[in-house]
């Protein structure tokens, strides 16, 4: 006898030893991908909360908070951090929400709307971020300026500006805080990015369904 | 519409998914690539329904959705490094009215149908499930010549396989 018909008579006769799925089950893998990417989306903000608040521990030691009394700013740091982590802390909750929702979607219409919603989320969420490392930098910077302390320099008169210095320094630190702010965007982009954009592609897929 | 459409697709597909598991079964070697593919699968004819528009069988139809999506699947994994899983030797349902010897040459046989490349376990799979030719060239797109060359050659590759 051929090979193959052995082959096909005993494949034949295993019919019935094959897994059955309900179908509730093969109706929720139709929308499983949109939901692993949102799933991704809200992993990785968690994922960076938690290391920035490491890094955060690892370089904020006795001596900054020292350093923090010594100029009187200890109240206004902390109702920064206070305002900073709850607005994380927002967010991660937004992220969190759109992947309960978009686990329990069940049509197409509403899933799109969720789609719209997660990629909007995302997108406020890295304007934050943006606005408040700029305003940081520049209050941090601005506050150094207008409080610097003499002591730390000898002979602090070699250093005092003309106009045109001051129109260097202040060039040169838009400049460094645009490629600073250019980079965090780039980092963004490319950590959520490729996300949103498959979460676009599955979008546009679905809007082909609807028509 | 969309709802109904949704209904109309999983219940086909809920009546036929035999199909799919089998096709998991020729390309996979674990449980967890099983359900792998077979939900990348359902999700391949879920996008491609609003296309299918009952001219053929759904079955039919499904088999050429289904077994493009395994082939593409395939393709992509084939550039990683394939190890050759040893567990597969059991992936064969024992049935108990075979005898010992029998037992163990369908093992091989199996086997030798994994070694196989995408396209002829394609051509195998749709020949174990009694395809005729004609069949198997229109799911696969190519010649019923072709498909009859292609599965005498996939005949003495296993036979090869099987002694080295």
């Amino acid at each position: 006898m051929d090979e193959l018909d052995l082959l096909k008579k005993d494949w034949n006769r295993q019919q019935g030893n094959y897994p059955k799925l309900t179908y509730d089950q093969i109706y929720k893998m139709i929308w499983k991908r949109s939901q692993s990417i949102v799933k991704w989306i809200f992993y990785i903000s968690v994922i960076e909360l938690l290391f920035a608040t490491i890094i955060n521990i690892v370089f904020s030691g006795d001596k900054y908070w020292q350093d923090i009394e010594k100029n009187g700013l200890s109240q206004v740091i902390t109702i920064l951090y206070i305002v900073s982590y709850a607005i994380t802390f927002y967010f991660i909750y937004r992220f969190y929400k759109n992947y309960k929702k978009i686990s329990t979607t069940d049509d197409a219409s509403t899933l799109m709307r969720n789609i719209l919603k997660t990629r909007k989320t995302v997108k406020y969420y890295i304007a934050y971020v943006l606005i408040s490392s700029g305003i940081t930098v520049v209050g941090i910077s601005g506050y150094m300026i207008v409080n610097h302390s003499n002591t730390d320099v000898n002979n602090i008169s070699k250093y005092s500006f003309e106009t045109i210095d001051w129109l260097k320094f202040i060039g040169v630190s838009v400049l460094v805080l645009t490629i600073f702010l250019g980079l965090i965007w780039l980092f963004y982009r490319l950590l959520y990015g490729i996300l949103l954009k498959r979460l676009k592609k599955n979008y546009v897929e679905l809007k082909k369904l609807e028509m | 519409m969309e709802k109904e459409l949704e209904h109309q697709f999983v219940s086909n597909l809920e009546r036929d998914q035999n199909i799919v598991h089998k096709i998991c079964r020729i390309y996979t070697n674990d449980q967890s690539s099983h359900n792998d593919l077979f939900q990348e699968i359902t999700i391949q004819l879920w996008k491609a329904y609003p296309k299918f528009r009952g001219e053929a069988k759904f079955s039919t139809w499904m088999y050429r959705v289904a077994l493009n999506t395994a082939i593409t699947l395939y393709r992509k994994k084939k550039r990683g490094i394939q190890t050759q899983d040893y567990d597969s030797v059991h992936f064969r349902i024992k049935v108990d009215e075979y005898d010992d010897e029998t037992e163990q040459h369908l093992s091989l046989m199996y086997n030798a149908v994994k070694e196989l490349n995408d396209i002829d376990k394609a051509l195998v799979f749709l020949y174990l499930e009694n395809k005729n030719y004609k069949e198997i060239s229109e799911t696969m797109g190519i010649s019923e010549v072709n498909a009859r060359v292609k599965m005498n050659r996939i005949k003495k590759k296993l036979k090869k396989l099987l002694n080295p």
